[in-house]
């Protein structure tokens, strides 16, 4: 079976952000990640393409993207001083949409930063 | 320079990919051309790459930057001041000297440093001496970041807002005010009615009466994974893994941008969608202030 080759893919488990790394990969998950240091190759070979967890969960129950959205919106609104936090395992493009989304709720905004 | 920190198990690629290893046009031999000095309370895996380890007593960042900073104004520094950082006056004035000496120094420091005793106080008393030290030759100082895109979050929020953290938008325009606005003190205190979390899962980092108090709030987690803070909120959605089944930007601690080549496909949504779309059923709603009119979604 041959496996997929991307080069220079990125890892982003610590501040090193390395863009060197070779994955090499199937459809399911990642076999190889060459150059990455031991926490890297852990990072990468430990997640898969599965749908290991319920889409998403209201109450612990499981229920659908649309529903839980709209749940989320709805307890964002009805807030006083909603807070936005974390933004470290995520990537600047949803970065940005968490400060518009914390502008039009006027709400608080803060990162690992601030820890 | 290392203050406080381990990258030799944290970031385990600092030294080769960065700091020590590499040849460069005007350093031909590598590490045979540099120093590295290992400023911490107690001997680490990072000691075995020091030319010189530094081991300072607990809780005396603060008291050893300052008299380094003496040291360079060419100040008298008490015996007994020095005597109680761990350290010799010879061993401060040779860090001086070769501080000095260095065609490009950079200082790198970790959360020994920022995070005990001191704090914050102890990150400006050292960028104050990497400041210092631009009177005598070319030095820089950064922080070691952790959790992969954290950088980026500094960034976006400097371009966005004009601060790195600790906003707050209630009065309709940004405001900075760390201790005020902060995660940990806005939980702590009780302030806050409702909390979004993503990319990060505070209910196994923070102090107890944080995580009681997110778990009191209606909270919402979005995180590849069902997480500690997702057993105590409300509503959590799995997203895709950011550079691994999520496409995007990240940008490594020195402020560069780097494209994420994600190698799987997911099933499920990226943050950026979801955050967009909760942003956009929001907009659909009556706006927070009164009077406030329709919410336009102006900002895209
Ligand atoms: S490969 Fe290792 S050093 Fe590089 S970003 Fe990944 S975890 Fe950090």
């Amino acid at each position: 079976m041959s496996l997929n080759v991307i080069n220079n893919a990125t890892c982003t488990f610590c501040g090193c952000v390395c863009d060197d790394i070779q994955l090499h990969f199937d459809e399911t998950r990642i076999h190889e990640a060459k150059k990455a240091c031991v926490l890297g190759k852990a990072w990468f070979l430990n997640h898969t393409a599965d749908h290991e967890y319920p889409d998403a969960l209201i109450d612990g129950h499981e229920a659908t993207v649309d529903e839980a959205i709209e749940a989320a919106a709805t307890f964002l609104h009805d807030a006083h001083m909603p807070l936005i936090y974390g933004l470290s395992n995520t990537t600047c493009e949803a970065q940005r949409e968490a400060v518009s989304l914390a502008d039009r709720l006027g709400g608080l905004l803060d990162s690992h930063t601030s820890l | 320079m290392y203050w406080g920190g381990n990258p030799a198990e944290c970031h385990p690629r600092h030294f080769t990919k960065y700091t020590l290893m590499q040849k460069s046009k005007f350093l031909p031999r590598g590490r045979k051309d540099r120093t590295m000095i290992l400023v911490d309370i107690r001997e680490t895996k990072s000691g075995g790459a020091a030319d010189i380890f530094l081991q300072i007593r607990p809780g005396k960042d603060f008291e050893v930057l300052t008299i380094l900073r003496a040291i360079l104004k060419g100040q008298h520094v008490n015996e007994s001041a020095i005597a109680e950082t761990g350290l010799t006056l010879e061993q401060l004035t040779d860090f001086i000297d070769r501080a000095k000496k260095a065609k490009f120094g950079c200082m790198f420091f970790g959360m020994g440093l920022s995070m005990t005793r001191g704090k914050h106080m102890n990150s400006a008393a050292l960028l104050t001496l990497a400041a210092e030290l631009n009177a005598f030759t070319k030095f820089v100082a950064m922080p070691m970041r952790g959790h992969g895109n954290v950088t980026g979050a500094d960034v976006i929020m400097r371009w966005q807002t004009g601060f790195p953290f600790g906003i707050t938008f209630n009065r309709g325009y940004p405001r900075y005010n760390p201790g005020e606005f902060s995660t940990v003190d806005v939980l702590v205190r009780g302030d806050t009615d409702a909390a979004l979390i993503l990319g990060a899962d505070p209910g196994a980092t923070m102090p107890q009466p944080a995580i009681d108090h997110l778990a009191r709030i209606p909270t919402i987690v979005l995180d590849p994974k069902v997480t500690h803070t997702s057993r105590l909120a409300r509503v959590h959605i799995t997203t895709s893994v950011a550079g691994i089944s999520a496409p995007g930007t990240a940008y490594r601690m020195d402020e560069i941008p780097l494209p994420l080549k994600p190698a799987l496909k997911s099933p499920y949504p990226t943050d950026q969608e979801v955050v967009r779309r909760i942003n956009e059923a929001v907009a659909r709603k009556s706006h927070w202030i009164p009077d406030g009119g329709p919410m336009t979604i102006l900002q895209r």
